[in-house]
This record gives structure tokens, sequence and C-alpha cells, in this order.
């Protein structure tokens, strides 16, 4: 039984009007040609209506504390609410130096906040030179209150694919980073070999971000722009990513990093010699249990889908999501035996944050239940649990950014 | 001579919008393209400038097979957004698809227009769609076979004349 409790307007406290203003991308149509951008007063932004930078990064704290990374004019801004999204305080500026930030479709920031409070995000910073970007990463020491200077995590120098970063944490001083990289790809045709695919690579901290490990290969082939997903389990984090079997068969596979044996997630049997741009989720329950969403349009099945892993043992793939009604880009969140996914449908006239509840770590299910709606641009809800509670994040155009209540 | 004005004139009638600028495809211009072509095979290529590199992989394809067959009944829908228009016309340019029709994807929703093209198809690119004569389509998912593709223009009598 899944019901909506409550609809918090979740807005940004300060700046609001404005924010508002900048965030509505596509009604740019409705704006005057120029405005002004408050973060450089005196500067005219760009004649046309800015992309919108709907995909918003989110997560919850020790305290229960909601945190949203969102980017505007090129701007990552973090802020927090204490309140389930009724108030948030005023967006720190994280990057000082304006930059591209990826904030549509699968691309998104990235946010975590550990048990001590330091506040950790990556992004994708999208380069000039087609299906070129860097990772980057910045985090808090004070509570949110000041950023360090972003920095990039990829170490190779090359201009090249570095894209669809994931971040996780151990909530302690531990941190993962994974990302498409295509700096394998470019060295074998340097040398006049094909290479299929990108490769995954890793970088690791032990010290809360304040240094790196050297970057590492975690596995090569891999499809080239599908976002990429990471949980932290008891035997360290996991990875899961749409990988590249034989030529061109584009099915999910997931690691372990400290073991950094790859398995395959399912048997989809997707061939396809095409970006789906349509990734996976991951996320970790009870006694190591992975619970983990996909898309696939393979010979063996198509559409969204559900499974748990663990250890040797993965339940069958179930699916979920209406494929009339184009269901995609799932993300699921887990804590204990409660999992809860979401993802998002159009059904022609609306978007539809859709949700799939299971409290007994996804042996049964709610019914799937569309708990928001909107008739504009939007971004992928997302799930978050804490304290026995289940929230959904959604950022919408025309209703900014909502926390739904599920129950 | 005679030839060629006629081309011009079929280019001029097929495109509704000029040669520098995609037109902005909205969930009715489908079915405009359709009438357009009626009782005429076409191929509707749908692709990104942004975020698909397998595109330009078909498009670097079809702008070779484009040198050949001038009359080649190609229409290009980018799902992107009209502030791409520019990153658009360049990247055909290079391709030697400069003179393809163009549209891109002009909706804060494109999930709606996707349903108007095919329900079902979820985003993946490229993908095509071959109208033969009588509008019956069949749907290529990933990049366009040149083989396949050429095959089938021989089948639309569209490659009369060309060397085998």
């Amino acid at each position: 039984m899944m019901s909506i409790m409550k609809t918090a307007p979740g807005r940004w406290g300060l700046a609001r009007t404005t924010a508002a203003l900048l965030l509505s991308g596509y009604a740019g149509a409705a704006l005057p040609h120029t405005h002004m951008s408050p973060e450089n007063p005196g500067q005219a932004v760009a004649s046309r209506p800015a992309k919108p930078t709907l995909a918003i990064g989110a997560t919850v704290d020790a305290q229960g504390r909601i945190w949203l990374a969102r980017v505007e004019n090129r701007t990552l801004l973090v802020s927090h609410s204490a309140d389930d999204g009724q108030h948030f305080s005023a967006p720190v500026t994280v990057n000082a130096e304006p930059e591209n930030i990826g904030a549509e479709g699968e691309n998104r920031p990235k946010i975590a906040v550990t048990r001590n409070g330091t506040v950790h995000l990556t992004w994708t910073l999208l380069l000039p030179q087609p299906y070129t970007g860097e990772i980057r990463y910045a985090r808090s020491t004070d509570g949110g209150k000041t950023y360090s200077a972003p920095i990039t995590i990829n170490d190779d120098k090359r201009l090249t694919s570095h894209r669809f970063d994931s971040l996780v944490s151990d909530s302690g001083d531990r941190l993962a980073i994974v990302w498409l990289d295509g700096r394998d790809r470019d060295a074998a045709k340097e040398q006049g070999v094909a290479y299929a695919g990108t490769s995954v690579y890793v970088a690791r901290s032990d010290d809360d971000g304040a240094s790196f490990h050297a970057n590492r290969k975690l596995a090569e082939h891999t499809c080239e722009c599908c976002r990429t997903a990471l949980a932290w389990t008891a035997d360290g984090p996991v990875a899961l990513w749409r990988n590249l079997y034989g030529s061109n068969t584009r099915d999910f596979a997931f690691s372990y990093l400290d073991t950094g044996k790859v398995q395959r997630l399912a048997d989809d049997e997707w061939n396809i010699d095409a970006c789906p741009h349509h990734g996976g989720g991951i996320a970790t329950g009870d006694n190591g249990t992975l619970h983990a969403v996909w898309y696939t349009h393979g010979k063996n099945r198509q559409g969204l889908f559900y499974r748990q892993v663990k250890g040797d043992r993965m339940s069958a793939p179930m699916a979920f999501g209406n494929p009339q009604a184009q269901a995609g880009h799932a993300t699921v969140a887990a804590d204990g035996q409660i999992v809860l996914i979401t993802w998002r449908e159009f059904d022609g006239q609306a978007y539809g944050a859709m949700a799939l509840l299971s409290k007994d770590g996804g042996a049964s299910w709610s019914a799937p239940h569309r708990i928001a709606t909107t008739a504009d641009a939007a971004d992928y809800p997302m799930p978050l649990i804490h304290d026995g509670r289940m929230q959904v994040v959604w950022n919408t155009l025309r209703e900014g950014v909502r926390i739904l209540e599920v129950e | 001579m005679l030839r060629r004005l006629c081309l011009f004139l079929v280019c001029l009638a097929a495109w509704p919008a000029s040669a520098t600028e995609p037109a902005r495809f909205d969930s009715g211009s489908l079915a405009k393209i359709e009438a357009r072509y009626a009782g005429k095979p076409f191929i509707l290529s749908l692709w990104s400038v942004n975020w698909c590199g397998h595109c330009i992989d078909e498009l670097t394809m079809l702008g070779k097979l484009s040198k050949n067959e001038k009359t080649l009944p190609l229409v290009l829908v980018a799902v992107d957004s009209p502030e791409d228009s520019d990153a658009i016309r360049k990247t055909l340019r290079k391709l030697g698809l400069s003179h393809a029709e163009s549209w891109v994807f002009d909706d804060p929703i494109p999930e709606r227009l996707r349903a108007a093209i095919d329900p079902t198809w979820q985003g993946e690119l490229p993908r095509s769609y071959l109208y033969d004569k009588a509008h019956r389509r069949q749907a290529a998912v990933g990049t366009l076979d040149e083989a396949r593709l050429k095959s089938w223009l021989e089948q639309q009598g569209q490659r009369s004349g060309t060397a085998k």
C-alpha cells in the first residue's frame, strides 16, 4: 500500500524569484531576451534561453537533512533542508569559476554527505569538443558553508571522454568515484587499433576526499554514454555500468571494486550498434543484498527490470513500468528491508513520477504508483530513504523541486 | 539542365526551412513530411549532435552515399533543441550533408515527439525508418547498415543508372 502523505513545495530559500526565473530554461521564450546574472551583476547572459539544467543531485545526511546540488548558469549550487523540503538554506556556490556542468538527461551532479558532515560533490565538466569532458570534485568540510576549489579527478591529461561520473561514500572517510573514460580507446586508435566502446575508471580516497589514489582501470569495453552507478556494501563499493559483450551486446555488468571481478547482471542480449543513453541503478540493503534496476531492449527481455543479487544468487528479473508510456531511467534506494524504485513515464500529455515500494527486501512489491505529474520539462525522479521514511525528489520546470513522501 | 532545375524545384518544395537552419520538428511535423513524400519512398533518420557518436558514423556513410545519390530521399531529424542549430548545421556541412533536409526537435518534452514518431522508441540513437512508396515503414535500430540501405534503395527504384 502506498500513498502520498505530503508534498512539500521544495523551493529554494533566498533569491527565490530570480532563481525561479532562471530555472525556467525553456520558459525562456517568455523572458526578455537578456537578463542579468545574479552571480555576475552587470554581465548580460547570452540572449538565447539557457538549456534547462533540471537534473539535480540529492542525498540525505545523518541528521535527516535533505541536500540538493543543482546547476544554474554554469554554477553548481548546494542547499539543504531540515524540514523535508519546505524550506531550503541559501544556495552556496561550489565553483567560483563558471564551467559547463552536465545537468540534463543522464548527466547530473552527485552529492554525498558523511556522518561527520563532509559534503562531497562530483560532476562532469563538458568540454567544447564533442563527447569530451573531465570528472570534477569539490568538498566542504565546514558543513556546506564553503567549498574547496574544484579539482579534476581523471589523471591522464588527455582531451577525451571522461563522463558519466558516479560517487559513493562509506559515510566515513572512504570515497569512490567511477566514470566512463576514453583514454584506452584513444591510445588504441593512435596505434591504429580498433577499440570497442570506452573503459570504466575508478578514483578512490581514504582521507575524506583530501587526496585521491591514482586512477585505476576497472573494465575495458563498455557502452559509451549511459550513466554509471555506485553503492557501498560491507565488501566495499560496487559499480554498475552498461558493458559491451562481444562487439555490440550492450548488457549491464557490476563489479566490487576491491576484487575487480566483473559479473554480468543479466543476459538481456541487447545487440545494438547505438547509444541507448539509458543506464541503471544500484543500492545496498540488508545482509549485503544488492538491488539493481536497469533498462534494456534485448532479445531476451525489453523494458525496465529489477533484480537482487546476494552472493552468487540472483533473483529472476522483474519487469516494471509501462512500456507504452516510455517508462525509463529508473533509480533504486535501499535501507535495511526497505527498497524504493522510482522512474519516469510519459502518458502522452504529462510526465509521471512513478514509484514501487518493497518493505521486505524486494520479496514483494506495492502496485506501481504515479506519485506526481507535470506537463512540462522534468528531471528523472530520485528515491531517498532515511529513518524509515521514503521520499522521492523530483525537479520539474513548472513546479520546482518537490519532495514527495511515500508510505 | 532541366534535370538540375527539377532537382532544385524538388528541393525547394521538399524543404520547409532555409538551407542553413534546421527546421523545427514538432508533433505535427512527421505528418507534414509524410504528406510531402506521398507516394514516394524516403528515409527518416534520427540522430543527435550532442551525444551520439554512432550517429556520426551513420551520417558519414549517408554523406558519402548522397554524393553518388543526388536524389537520396533523406530526412534528418536531430533530437536536440533549436539552440543546437548551429552545431547541427556545422556537423552536417562537415559530413557533406548540408543539402539534406534537416530538422531539430522543438519541444521541452522530447517524449511527446518520440511518441509521435514511434511510441515504442525509448530514445536510443541512431534510429531510422525506411518508408517505401506506400509508406509502409521498417525501423532500423542502431547504425544503418550500408548494404541494407543500398539494397532497399534499389528496391525503391532509387538507384537507377548507378553502377553496381
